[in-house]
């Protein structure tokens, strides 16, 4: 594991952790799916929310949330489609489906989490 | 969770009905609109999103699908902001439609980012295809709601914004706006402005100009610079018949559909003059564009179209005049659509009889070549001199005679005889349905005009002497029928037929 791929992870483990706290049910990490990961799939009450996690070590590059870019944010979309199509029992219950931006800033410690809610839909 | 608005699309000069459809489901949260929609529909999705947002509503993260059906007719502009806002709103149970035992109320409307309601074009139009449909009422824009209200047995709502719109929806409209008395707007136009008091002399122009109003026949006048000629253009509006209610909601809605209507001054109440500069395109002038739009023959419907320099306009142009001038209407045919606008208008052309302008000038010589000349007059084919009734040479008139002239008669004068005239006309039309001679075609000129034998006998002899063609004729019959209206005369006399055959083309007069 090179270091990218370790803040990644550093990342991901912090992000999950504040939503746990939160009262966020974590319903997959890293949820593989073809060739595509969805970082952290969870539900509270009747929101199920899809959400990409992208955490950067300094500042200098811009801001991690400005790192998903319209490629990405398809990317996304298009996996939670296939990941519902395989598990329409998700959607029981659900009212609002959202993609989330986890925006971690790891240029200090403890990591500093932002997140931004809805952050884009399907159609950009 | 569905939910449904009716609204309406423009379609040339009819409103098309239009239902907004949106469907919000829990999915992967997208926004998408279909439904033939154009750029500025799909744009609809932004400002709606942020009307929503800044006038305190919720937009939830879910699937919405907005259709705007019929699927296959094409949307065009911002109008349907409004409904799509207001179906979501709906379909998201933020309001609850009030009222709905009476009929649902329409929606039109284009939202600012903020939730303020902008106005938008053809409100007329849209408004009385939704009376045809049998609608209770509408939500419009508080710029378009006085536009609105000139439709009978239709519900006005004026809102400002989004948020007044939803209490509307909610109580099922409250405080309708008063149905506007056309009768009275027209009563209260004040004639000020020009009047053919300002012009001294050239009496023999004016009795012409009189006689083109009083049957609303096409007139081209011929002068050197500086005679007149758009002096005496501009003031024919002031003596022209007043217009009629039905008359005023016809130009009205054309003037909304190109979107030239001002918010306070919601009926169009003076006959229109229409003066396009002669660089004007053909589509410009005739009405055109991938999505067609009123020309300039039909913002002169029921008005005056004044052509100055006419030879300097483009041939296209020109000949693009035909068929509205011969049919009172125009037709724009493109791939998908065919809009038809009300084109019955009076021509009033003006030209330099040469290049120069002082060709046949008591005082001064024309510096025109031949060739030049023969140019200049080429521009000017036949089928459209032939459509042109009145030939008018408008001389440059010294000092001398202008002050020897004696008062000229006021417009207001001028007016009540044309209304007389105007007033046989309509009463001998009868069911043809022509606002004058002009407007007759073939058959009823046959059965309205009747020339007894003397008059038959001279305009056969004119038909041969002076190669009129077979429209010229009934053209010269229809400006002899003004002439006789105005005299008071019960049917034409060989005087009325000769002075109208005076005013025929020149050129072919002489059989050059």
């Amino acid at each position: 594991m090179n270091a990218r791929q370790n803040l990644g992870r550093r990342a991901e483990q912090a992000a999950v952790e504040h939503f746990e706290r939160a009262g966020w049910r974590v319903l997959g990490r890293n949820v593989r799916i073809g060739r595509g990961e969805i970082d952290i799939i969870m539900r509270r009450g009747s929101t199920l929310v899809f959400a990409e996690v992208k955490a950067r070590a300094t500042t200098v590059c811009g801001s991690p949330e400005d790192a998903v870019d319209a490629r990405k944010r398809r990317q996304v979309a298009r996996l939670a489609e296939l990941w519902l199509t395989v598990h329409p029992r998700a959607l029981e219950h659900i009212e609002d489906v959202r993609f989330d931006v986890v925006a971690v800033d790891a240029s200090c410690v403890p990591l500093r989490i932002r997140h931004l809610p809805a952050a884009f839909t399907r159609d950009l | 969770m569905l939910a449904r608005i009716d609204s309406a699309a423009l379609a040339g000069l009819e409103g098309s009905a239009v239902t907004v459809e949106a469907d919000v489901v829990a999915a992967a949260p997208a926004f998408s609109i279909v439904g033939l929609p154009d750029a500025a529909v799909q744009e609809s999705r932004e400002r709606v999103r942020a009307a929503i947002v800044n006038s305190g509503f919720e937009f939830p993260s879910r699937r919405i699908t907005v259709n705007l059906a019929p699927a296959d007719l094409r949307k065009e502009g911002p109008s349907f902001d409004l409904p799509i806002a207001l179906a979501f709103l709906l379909a998201t149970k933020q309001v609850e439609a009030g009222g709905s035992a009476h009929g649902s109320l329409a929606a039109v409307g284009e939202l600012g980012l903020d939730g303020v309601l902008r106005s938008v074009p053809g409100v007329l139009a849209i408004a009385e295809s939704l009376r045809r449909r049998g609608l209770r009422g509408v939500l419009l824009p508080s710029a378009n709601a006085a536009e609105a209200s000139l439709v009978r047995g239709l519900e006005v709502y004026a809102v400002d914004n989004l948020r007044q719109a939803v209490r509307q929806m909610a109580c099922g409209g409250e405080g309708a706006l008063a149905p506007a008395d056309v009768g009275a707007l027209l009563a209260a136009v004040n004639s000020g402005g020009p009047d053919f008091t300002d012009v001294r002399g050239q009496e023999h122009v004016k009795r012409a100009l009189e006689i083109a109003v009083a049957g609303a026949h096409n007139v081209l006048m011929s002068g050197p610079p500086g005679s007149g000629k758009t002096m005496l253009a501009r003031r024919l509006p002031t003596i022209m018949p007043e217009l009629t209610v039905d008359e005023a909601i016809s130009v009205t809605r054309v003037h909304s559909v190109a979107g030239l209507l001002l918010p306070d001054a919601p009926l169009v109440t003076r006959r229109p003059f229409r003066s396009p500069h002669h660089t004007i395109s053909s589509p410009g002038l005739i009405g055109g564009g991938s999505s067609p739009r009123p020309g300039e023959v039909s913002l002169a419907h029921l008005g005056v179209l004044f052509l100055d320099e006419f030879p300097e306009f483009r041939l296209a142009a020109l000949e693009g005049l035909r068929q509205p001038l011969e049919e009172g209407e125009v037709t724009i045919s493109r791939r998908l659509t065919s809009v038809t606008y009300p084109a019955r208008l009076m021509l009033v052309a003006a030209m330099n009889p040469c290049p120069c302008g002082y060709r046949g000038d008591r005082e001064r010589e024309c510096v025109c070549p031949a060739h030049r000349l023969r140019q200049y007059a080429s521009r000017l084919s036949g089928p459209l001199m032939d459509r042109i009734d009145l030939h008018l040479d408008v001389p440059r008139l010294n000092p001398q005679v202008r002050h020897a002239a004696r008062t000229p008669e006021s417009s207001a004068t001028i007016r009540a005889r044309v209304a007389q005239a105007r007033a046989r006309q309509l009463a001998r039309a009868g069911a043809t349905g022509a606002l004058a001679n002009a407007h007759l075609d073939a058959p009823s000129l046959r059965r309205v005009c009747r020339l007894d034998a003397e008059c038959t006998a001279l305009l056969d002899r004119a038909y041969d002497r002076l190669r009129l063609s077979a429209r010229a004729c009934d053209r010269v019959v229809k400006v002899a029928q003004t002439i006789a209206d105005l005299d008071g005369a019960p049917s034409i006399s060989p005087a009325h037929l000769a002075e109208s055959l005076s005013y025929r083309q020149r050129g072919t007069a002489h059989g050059e």
